[in-house]
């Protein structure tokens, strides 16, 4: 079965992304002592192929720090860090860019930037949501992306992509900030908002 | 001609033609070579077993309908498939998140899929945990595999004399 979902679903989801993301924002500025933005959040409800493009180019090189959900919904927030972004990060935490640090310091971001998302998700719709432990790891866009989803989604599903962009005032340093869950969690988060129904 | 997204299968017997598998990672990219007639195909594999689903949008997608819709493809462009030399990459195991190991499983389903055919693998870098990109030049038949920030390795050269020119010399000798 292919879940559709209807525009006030979509919408609905989107505004969930739009102040989870905004959360994450808010913390990222705190711990790096800079200026956020944020662009309005995009949600796509699309075959995996598909759903891989429109995160970006499948063989570029990211950074993709993975935060898996436990609690109430499952599902992976997930940061994709161009390589240039994830060394401005680690020059502002004062730290050394790909040394054993440098990704801890990485992994660190993916769990503030999860447990602020994920708290105002959990305060939304009153579900209990926590963050596992981040993995890390750089590699092909389309690698990292492609496996995660296979791992939350049925084949036929289509795969509902949440996607913002975070970035860094005058620093070149853009984070896209990914929610993907499971066709299952899509329905637990508009469950609580009334609008489960045609989903 | 050129990326063959996922679930997607093209097939070129065009010289210089690039058929690429761009950021594998769980996944497989299946090339199969008939150098005689000069087709070339290759498939981006999904997962492993189509369990009933119909995907004709999508022949290249699971492994159990993925190589015998390749193999018809080329067929119908010429090849033959006892000539035919098959290589793999991809089925890697990204991240340890507790889950079934889809990229095993398909490596596995891949080579069940060859064997039913009677095609021979001739070379694979599967496993692990990076991503791969395959690229398969037409013509010359090379295929190289490119990890995330390494150099492509050549892990087939078509340009290698023809096994049955070297038995066939080893019979003269």
């Amino acid at each position: 079965v292919t879940p559709r979902y209807t525009e006030l679903q979509l919408d609905a989801l989107r505004e969930l992304a739009n102040i989870a993301s905004g959360n994450a924002a808010t913390a990222l500025s705190q711990m790096l002592g800079r200026e956020v933005g944020l662009n309005v959040p995009r949600v796509h409800a699309l075959p995996l192929a598909d759903a891989v493009d429109a995160c970006g180019t499948p063989d570029d090189d990211v950074t993709g720090v993975v935060i898996p959900l436990d609690g109430d919904i499952a599902g992976v927030v997930l940061l994709l860090i161009e390589p240039r972004g994830a060394e401005t990060l680690c020059r502002l935490l004062g730290v050394e860019a790909w040394s054993e640090i440098g990704e801890s310091a990485l992994r660190e971001i993916g769990n503030i930037l999860g447990t602020s998302c994920l708290n105002a998700l959990a305060s939304m719709t009153g579900l209990h949501l926590e963050p596992c432990p981040p993995h890390l790891t750089t590699d092909m866009l389309g690698a990292i992306v492609s496996s995660l989803a296979l791992t939350q989604t049925a084949s036929t599903e289509l795969v509902l992509v949440l996607d913002s962009e975070l970035e860094v005032a005058d620093e070149p340093c853009s984070i896209s900030f990914v929610l993907l869950p499971t066709a299952g969690g899509v329905t637990d988060l508009l469950t609580p908002l009334g609008l489960a129904e045609a989903a | 001609m050129g990326t063959v997204r996922m679930g997607e299968i093209q097939v070129s017997k065009h010289a210089g033609d690039e058929l690429v598998a761009r950021g594998l990672g769980s996944c497989i990219g299946l090339a199969l070579i008939d150098r005689l007639s000069g087709v070339a195909g290759l498939a981006h594999v999904v997962l492993p077993e189509s369990n009933g689903v119909e995907a004709s949008d999508e022949p290249g997608k699971f492994a159990d309908l993925a190589v015998p819709a390749l193999v018809a493809r080329m067929q119908k462009s010429g090849a033959v498939v006892r000539r035919c030399d098959a290589v793999i990459a991809g089925g890697a195991k990204m991240f340890d998140l507790g889950e079934m190991d889809i990229g095993a499983r398909n490596a596995a389903a891949v080579k069940t899929g060859l064997a039913r055919v009677g095609m021979t693998l001739r070379a694979a870098e599967t496993g692990g945990n990076r991503g791969r990109t395959l690229r398969l030049t037409v013509g010359e038949f090379v295929v190289t595999v490119k990890e995330a920030g390494e150099e492509p390795v050549v892990l087939f050269d078509g340009t290698a004399p023809k096994r049955f020119a070297r038995r066939t010399a080893e019979v003269a000798a």
